[in-house]
């Protein structure tokens, strides 16, 4: 088990936001979009790929942070990335309803890589941080370049199939096999 | 549902992919009706945010523009009244627009983004377009009930409805939808090639509605929940912004 509570500073203020907007209060809203609008943009862009409809799935995310505020429960983990999960979950739906497949951009999974494994952040993130890093280094640089571009830019199986001339049944079955080393190695350091 | 290894092991994986993003839109959407029936989907799921949130920090901030933010205090209660430095809003236009901006933007957004997917059912093309891929429990009870669970995208399903073949009914129980002020929200079903027909209002409280005859048989079916005049639609037809729409899939 990981100490979650060494830097909990942001956390704490972000945490009291959320229970301040599940009161109805407005400030406490702009308070947390001043706080974090630029990070969750960042998240949807990359996925969304279009910075009009970004803007439009932000907009919407913090409409739903009004409305969901009280679910959050501080027990099941630090607000960001809750924020985060949301903002996700909604930049992917959308992509994901679309027929169309949209070019991914031409970011590689090692610029990624190094800005994850660049220097930064709280106590407690840095050590979930490494322990990740640890993990995915383990891996296969392609299959660790598959699961970074699809949780960071949204790339669907099929994408990525294309990406790497595979087919996308290969490609589930390297995300499965992927993702299940990881979970493996994270939980049991193996 | 006593699942072995192999079904948790499934489970987990889906809960994985789910994060990861790689479902298409049916797995998603089922998966996100598995996680509201099975607390052990919810737990697989949080195991697999915090494992990979992490990778969140490897993507860099961007600002949005300075106009995001009246928009969205727009949308408040307050229709943004309160905001330091804010244009004046007229406060009854304020208090009459309350969430209706916030739905309609949300339509007029789902719209562009689903307007390339949206073949299906014209209704579509305005909605929330949800595929539930089913069935997700093993044996069909009895009596061919369905269960469509309705979301406007986010987290918190918007209406549960469950339709009962046998009974004839449709109780629909809402959770997180909300109807603009002074407009009311109905909730129409679409057979197969079909025109929605109206089955009633949505309130604030669980309702039990009467399915349509020709709607026998659930399964294929659309129930989507558009925005009308108070009391519903006067032309029998939806005639306001559809908000969500959700497929009847066998429970």
């Amino acid at each position: 088990m990981l100490p979650r509570d060494i830097d909990g500073g942001e956390d704490a203020v972000l945490a009291g936001l959320l229970e301040r907007i599940a009161g109805r209060d407005e400030a406490a809203l702009k308070a947390l979009y001043d706080r974090t609008a630029a990070k969750l943009l960042g998240l949807i862009l990359r996925i969304q790929r279009d910075r009009s409809l970004a803007e439009d799935v932000l907009q919407d995310v913090f409409l739903r942070i009004w409305h969901a505020a009280g679910s959050y429960a501080p027990a099941a983990g630090a607000p960001l990335p809750w924020l985060c999960a949301i903002a996700r979950n909604r930049a992917i739906d959308g992509v994901r309803r679309r027929s169309e497949v949209a070019m991914p951009s031409g970011e590689a999974g090692e610029a990624y890589w190094e800005r994850l494994s660049a220097p930064g952040g709280g106590e407690d993130a840095i050590l979930d941080r490494d322990a990740l890093v640890a993990c995915l280094s383990r891996l296969d640089p392609t299959q660790r370049d598959c699961v970074v571009l699809a949780y960071c830019e949204g790339w669907s199986r099929e994408e990525l199939a294309v990406r790497y001339g595979r087919p996308v049944n290969t490609v589930k079955t390297w995300l499965h096999r992927t993702l299940a080393s990881l979970k493996s190695c994270l939980e049991t350091g193996a | 549902m006593s699942g072995g290894r192999d079904d948790e092991g499934l489970r987990d994986l889906r809960a994985a992919e789910y994060v990861l993003g790689t479902l298409d839109a049916g797995e998603r959407a089922a998966f996100e009706l598995e996680r509201t029936l099975d607390p052990a989907t919810e737990a697989a799921l949080r195991g697999w945010e915090r494992r990979l949130s992490p990778l969140a920090r490897a993507v860099p901030a961007v600002r949005p523009g300075p106009a995001l933010w009246g928009r969205i205090a727009a949308a408040l209660p307050s229709g943004g009244a309160g905001r330091e430095g804010a244009p004046q809003h007229d406060a009854r236009l304020a208090a009459a627009g309350e969430s209706l901006r916030a739905l309609t933007r949300q339509v007029r957004f789902w719209r562009r983004a689903t307007a390339a997917a949206a073949g299906a059912a014209g209704l579509a093309a305005a909605g929330l377009a949800l595929v539930l891929a089913g069935p997700l429990r093993p044996v069909p009870p009895p009596g061919g009930r369905s269960v469509a669970v309705v979301t406007s995208g986010g987290d918190l399903p918007a209406l549960i409805v469950s339709v009962d073949a046998a009974s004839g009914t449709v109780r629909v129980r809402p959770l997180a939808a909300r109807a603009p002020a002074g407009r009311s929200l109905e909730l129409w079903y679409i057979g197969a090639g079909a025109a929605p027909r109206p089955l009633g209002l949505v309130g604030t409280e669980p309702a039990r509605l009467a399915l349509p005859s020709e709607a026998g048989s659930a399964a294929g079916g659309t129930l989507a929940v558009s925005v009308e005049p108070p009391g519903g639609s006067p032309t029998g037809q939806p005639t306001g912004p559809v908000v969500y729409t959700g497929k009847l899939i066998p429970e």
